[in-house]
């Protein structure tokens, strides 16, 4: 598994490659885990995690996933995924994970339904 | 192991997408052994593999540890609103969502789980567990 994180205006743009599997899991919840924090900054940055790149993932990611979940759901704050691969989406699907999160189609749509500011930069390259 | 399982799946000519599956259901059964059945750390897991026809591949997981049956875990409830949704239980879940057939049965000192795949599109999945006002 690899990642980056870029912030783009109020949105944390997390980027994740690879496979989230039982052996990666912990690595995974490393890199998202600092971006849950309640810096007591208002308001909190939103988080779109760009899983393009994402080519397989067990219910150890999906643990990850719906924690980080519940965490942004008790501060208010979205926390969304974006670029599902077919087999990817097929796993949120059966486990009924767009009721955990919100799963836009591609970047540009997630970036553009979370914050304009974010959008407009995207654009903007 | 889930390369060697996963091997002998695309060797049987299964779909790209049909051997990802294979994959999960492998590796979720496997981590719960590790898990359940030999919760201190080590222990032997054996796998054999057969081939019944050329699109069928079974999958035969063996292990000493603790006895436990994962088919006894209950099946999570998926449809509830986020906050009460628990965080577990989506492993045996996708075990038996991605095998054809899944049967446990405890033989002499061993935990014996045994899956059957066909090359099958998945099916489109449907939470029949749930009730309405439950």
């Amino acid at each position: 598994m690899e990642s980056s994180v870029r912030q783009i205006a109020d949105v944390s743009l997390i980027r994740i490659d690879g496979r989230v599997d039982h052996a990666t899991a912990k690595a995974f919840e490393e890199v998202i885990k600092p971006h849950l924090d309640d810096t007591g900054g208002a308001p909190l940055p939103k988080i779109l995690l760009d899983l393009g790149g994402l080519s397989f993932m067990t219910s150890a990611g999906l643990r990850v996933l719906m924690i980080a979940a519940k965490a942004c759901a008790a501060q208010g704050r979205d926390l969304a995924v974006a670029a599902l691969q077919p087999a990817i989406a097929e796993i949120f699907k059966i486990s009924r994970f767009d009721l955990v999160l919100t799963i836009y189609p591609t970047v540009e749509d997630g970036l553009s339904s979370l914050s304009s500011e974010a959008a407009a930069l995207w654009e903007a390259g | 192991m889930i390369d060697f399982v996963s091997g002998l799946a695309r060797e049987r000519g299964f779909g790209p997408k049909r051997i990802l599956e294979v994959e999960l259901a492998a590796e979720e059964a496997l981590v719960n052994i590790l898990t359940y059945a030999y919760p201190k750390g080590a222990g032997d897991i054996e796998i054999a593999c057969r081939g019944e026809g050329g699109s069928r591949l079974t999958v035969e997981i063996r292990d000493y540890g603790v006895a436990f049956d994962p088919l006894s875990f209950p099946v999570p409830d998926l449809l509830v609103e986020l906050a009460i949704r628990k965080v577990g239980g989506l492993g045996v879940f996708f075990v038996r969502q991605m095998a054809d057939h899944v049967e446990y049965r405890r033989s002499e000192n061993a935990n014996v789980l045994t899956l059957t795949f066909t090359n099958r599109e998945p099916q489109k999945w449907v939470n029949s567990t749930h009730t309405e006002g439950t």
